[in-house]
């Protein structure tokens, strides 16, 4: 489980965005918009990060994209999670989970 | 899957650069687009929304960027891209991109070559089977003569006695003279113990070979013919196994062909080491000359001995031997060569030092090209700023650059295989005959990849100074205006550049140094008093068959056609005599002993070398007659027990005393037959140019009747013009007779030194291109340094300095330049010129006479190579070069 602080980032941001994506289809846009709204506008994730994660979870097999018109006429490309995907957020979240009870017995200690 | 997704996207990136970046544009587009609609619907005019979004998304290039760096072509496109822009620079530059491809082009190419013969001798397989399992055998004389053939009896008892090798066999040359359909020809025969074939492992391609039952006595004569005997005499038939063929006039029996790469061969300096056209079973009858030392000795090691295992149990026999056969063997000893050792074991130094020579011109020529890049640099200062300020990072610019090295490099190695072809066919044309005779040099396989490899490596040294330097520039300053700065860059610049320089007059002169070395000893070895004449003197040898059994017959023969051959218009004299001097082949040692004087203990008794001559062969070769007289007609018909000795023997042996009139016994007869010295002769170099003429001892042709003799004729005018009417006389006296090796005395001393003189010309030639190239580096240094000042010397000549001043200033730091490099050079070839020592000759390997000439030639050479760039200078005109900003 170990990794380190790089890949930490990384993979939190991934699993932001799986998340986001669990609860539905979304366009690169929509998923940072989901994101401020589920952390309550605590979590903004910049265009220059979302895009180069997105793709490289998109070379990992964990969502698949598809060109369609938005509801305003625009259009945009969708990114939808598919079933490793989703199978890679119970573990990313898992692990996320493990680590903060880790974090949190240290931060007990007096 | 990933992977799979991975390397999709990077071949489809690579196939379809724009559309993968245009799909990644429409899709930040689309993003900013939304963006833009929910600025509006929070209440933003659209301008205020596009706005804001487009500075919340901030730089859409970079993020561009950032995406196609995941989903782009990766390290591959860059590399290609490098390659592509790469290609365009040196096209752009064609002056330095085609003085560079020349440059390495002559580097690489000469390592390719020289590279290609290390390759074929020394490093390919030998075409035997596990060849590196094969050993020789060989005596080890008392006086230390290594290589020394084997006697029947030590070749028996080696065979018995050691228990080291799987097989094990003897063999000899003989030249047997072929009759039959066609002319009679001459054949060199291998005649060797039947397990030859076994010990090297090879497979006819037609027949058989030895079988144990093919030797012995009343056993029908038997022949294994090589490919090209086989193509050439018999043309290629593929019945000719069984087929009878006659040799020296008895009938053989063919019963097999060897394939056409199979050679095997021991090499002798001249050129009667022909390689055998033929193999036979070498008889060895009990009753035979069990005492004379003539076989060669070969054998296949058993799997897990090693050759110092092997050599220790052979000196171990050779000791006992030496112990139980006293008379014959005593202080004799043995020892085990391994078989690439045998073949090229005195030619291993040489190459490697040419290998390392050439490696030297490759330095320098790199050197060259690296100074060429520098000045290239300053030219290109801008486009390289320019990239470095759109973000390129330095690691990028310097792998730029190394890029289009290695593509220079690559160039350079296309046309240098093209050198090296013909470089190839060069050497293979002036080189000794025994150098490339066995193994066939060429461009193969592993020699193009050695050539891949040092292109590689070469692009990488000549690259990476400069791109690190470049890379480092101070960029701000050059992208304003005026960007030829002096300041900053061009100091550092100018002192990469003059190492660069003074390293390549140091390994001119390491180079210039050694080809001085090899000329003077070359020219020393010319010098000789060889003891003879050379000039107008043809000669050839003739074989006489067994059918010539009685002495009286060949006395005849060679009487006759002597008499003869000085009928003949244009002859001079003619004469005989068993070896030629230099021929090449191994001494004829034995013993003998002064009648009257004590006998000396055996084995430490007096020895001389053996010739067998009639009168005429001494003014033929110009050998003079010091006391005493020659050989007189009666003596010359018939057994006279008259002997003439050489002045070494006199020297050794009678010094203080009379010679003449005293009697000698030498062992080379079956019963004692003393001989009275008649006379003195002069000494000739017999054995090597470079060794003292050993004593000798002169038989007339009718105390010691050898059937081969060599004739030697003395002409007015051109030798080689009589050889067809010699032939001619022979053939009158006997049809069938052939002769052979028919060569002009100036020819033998020629193949003598054809060794020596091919190190010379080649190590001559790669000196002579280091000091071009080394000239060329000083020039473009010059050059450059001056086109730099132009400013700094214009401000010179408008303060009142006379032109000729600025052309001293120019000349002296070229000089300066070039002491320094010849002192460094001169330090190095002091170290490594001991490495030469065994090929010189009449001169050590530090000699004053040589440094000191070079070191001046070099200095000349680059005071020249100064001398436009100074007069470039002098020539500036002041107002102009101050303007010119």
């Amino acid at each position: 489980m170990a990794k380190n602080k790089a890949e930490l980032l990384q993979g939190t941001l991934d699993m932001l965005i799986l998340k986001a994506l669990s609860l539905g289809e979304l366009h690169g846009y929509g998923i940072i918009q989901r994101i401020r709204q589920l952390s309550d506008e605590m979590l903004n994730v910049e265009q220059g990060s979302l895009y180069p994660a997105l793709y490289r979870i998109e070379q990992k097999g964990w969502v698949s994209a598809r060109w369609d018109v938005h509801d305003t006429g625009r259009e945009a490309k969708f990114y939808k999670l598919t079933r490793t995907g989703r199978k890679q957020l119970e573990t990313e979240e898992a692990s996320w989970d493990r680590l903060v009870l880790a974090i949190a017995k240290v931060r007990q200690a007096t | 899957m990933k992977w799979f997704n991975i390397i999709r996207d990077r071949l489809r990136a690579l196939r379809q650069r724009e559309t993968v970046i245009s799909e990644i544009d429409r899709e930040m587009r689309s993003h900013v687009e939304l963006q833009v609609e929910a600025n509006i619907r929070a209440g933003m005019s659209p301008r205020e929304a596009r706005e804001q979004a487009m500075r919340s998304f901030g730089n859409v290039n970079r993020a561009v960027d950032a995406a196609y760096d995941v989903k782009g072509g990766g390290l591959l496109e860059t590399l290609l891209q490098d390659i592509r822009y790469g290609v365009r620079m040196l096209a752009k530059h064609k002056a330095f991109t085609a003085i560079a491809v020349i440059t390495l082009a002559l580097g690489i190419g000469a390592n390719t070559a020289i590279f290609s013969v290390v390759n074929a001798l020394l490093l390919r397989p030998l075409p035997y089977r596990e060849a590196d399992r094969i050993v020789m055998l060989w005596e080890v004389t008392p006086g230390g003569r290594h290589q020394n053939s084997a006697s029947r009896a030590n070749f028996r008892a080696w065979r018995s006695q050691t228990s080291s090798y799987q097989y094990i066999a003897a063999f000899s040359y003989q030249r047997y003279n072929l009759t039959g359909a066609g002319e009679p020809e001459e054949l060199s025969v291998q005649f060797a113990t039947p397990d030859l074939f076994k010990v090297l492992g090879v497979d006819p391609i037609l027949g058989r070979t030895f079988l144990p039952e093919d030797d012995g006595d009343g056993k029908p004569l038997v022949a294994v013919l090589s490919y090209a005997l086989w193509q050439r005499r018999f043309g290629g038939q593929p019945n000719i196994i069984g087929q009878p063929i006659t040799l020296n006039g008895v009938k053989y029996t063919v019963i097999g062909v060897m394939p056409s790469n199979f050679q095997f061969h021991m090499n002798q300096r001249s050129g009667t080491g022909r390689p055998p056209d033929l193999w036979s079973i070498l008889p060895m009858p009990l009753d035979g000359n069990e005492r004379g030392r003539f076989l060669a000795t070969v054998a296949r090691l058993k799997d897990g001995i090693t050759v110092e295992h092997a050599g220790a149990e052979l000196r171990t026999i050779a000791a006992r031997l030496s112990d139980e056969f006293p008379e014959f063997n005593k202080n004799f000893s043995a020892e085990v060569l391994p078989l690439r050792e045998q073949f090229f074991g005195n030619v291993r130094r040489p190459l490697w030092l040419m290998l390392g020579a050439v490696g030297f011109v490759l330095l320098i020529a790199c050197a060259n090209v690296a100074n060429l890049l520098l000045s290239l640099a300053t030219t290109r200062e801008k486009e390289i700023a320019v990239r470095a300020a759109l973000g390129a990072r330095r690691g990028r610019i310097v792998r730029q650059l190394l890029t289009e090295s290695i593509l220079l490099a690559l160039f350079g190695s296309a046309l240098g295989l093209f050198f090296a072809w013909l470089g190839i066919k060069a050497l293979i044309a002036i080189s000794p005959r025994d150098l490339v005779s066995l193994q066939s040099v060429g461009l193969n396989v592993t020699v193009l990849f050695w050539t891949l490899g040092v292109s590689l490596l070469t692009g990488i040294i000549f690259g990476l100074a400069p791109a690190f330097h470049i890379s480092r520039l101070n960029l701000n300053d050059s992208l304003k205006e005026g960007g030829k700065s002096e300041a900053g860059h061009a100091s550092g610049s100018r002192r990469l550049r003059n190492a660069l320089v003074v390293s390549e007059i140091a390994l001119a002169v390491v180079l210039l140094a050694s080809a001085g070395l090899l000329i003077r000893s070359f020219i020393h070895l010319q010098q000789v008093d060889r003891g003879f004449q050379t000039d107008n003197i043809l000669t050839m040898v003739v074989r006489l068959p067994e059918s010539y059994r009685e002495d009286p017959q060949v006395i005849g023969f060679f009487s006759q056609a002597l008499e003869k051959v000085r009928q003949l218009p244009t002859v001079r004299s003619a004469g005989i005599v068993n070896f030629l001097p230099l021929y090449g082949g191994m001494g004829s040692s034995t013993g003998f002993k002064i009648l009257g004087q004590p006998e000396p203990p055996p084995g430490e008794g007096p020895s001389c070398d053996v010739r067998v001559v009639d009168a005429d062969y001494f003014p033929t070769m110009g050998i003079p007659l010091l006391r005493g007289r020659n050989f007189s007609r009666p003596e010359l018909k018939e057994p006279r027990h008259v002997i003439l000795i050489n002045e070494a023997l006199a020297r050794t042996y009678f010094s203080g005393t009379e010679p003449l009139g005293q009697r000698l016994d030498v062992e080379m007869f079956d019963t004692p037959q003393p001989a009275e010295i008649i006379g003195v002769v002069g000494n000739v170099r017999y054995d090597s140019l470079i060794d003292e003429s050993p004593p000798a001892v002169y038989f007339p042709h009718p105390d010691l009747t050898y059937s081969f003799m060599t004739l030697v004729i003395r002409t007015d005018g051109e030798p080689a013009a009589i050889a067809p009417a010699v032939q001619r006389e022979i053939r009158s006296i006997d049809p069938n007779q052939p002769v052979s090796d028919v060569r002009t005395m100036n020819q033998v001393m020629s193949e003598w030194v054809s060794r020596s003189r091919f190190n010379t010309l080649l190590l001559g030639l790669f000196a002579a291109i280091a000091t071009l190239l080394s000239a060329v580096g000083i020039f473009g240094v010059m050059n450059y340094s001056v086109a730099l000042r132009t400013r700094e010397i214009g401000l010179r000549l408008a303060v009142g300095a006379q032109p000729r001043q600025v052309l001293l200033l120019v000349l002296r730091q070229g000089l300066l330049l070039t002491i320094v490099g010849v002192v460094l050079g001169l330090v190095a070839a002091f170290a490594l010129t001991r490495l030469l020592s065994g090929l010189l000759f009449g001169i050590g390997v530090v000699d004053t006479t040589t440094f000191t000439m070079i070191s001046i030639l070099l200095v000349i050479v680059s005071l020249l190579a100064c001398y436009l760039p100074a007069r470039r200078a002098m020539r500036i005109d002041p107002l102009r070069a101050l303007r010119y900003e």
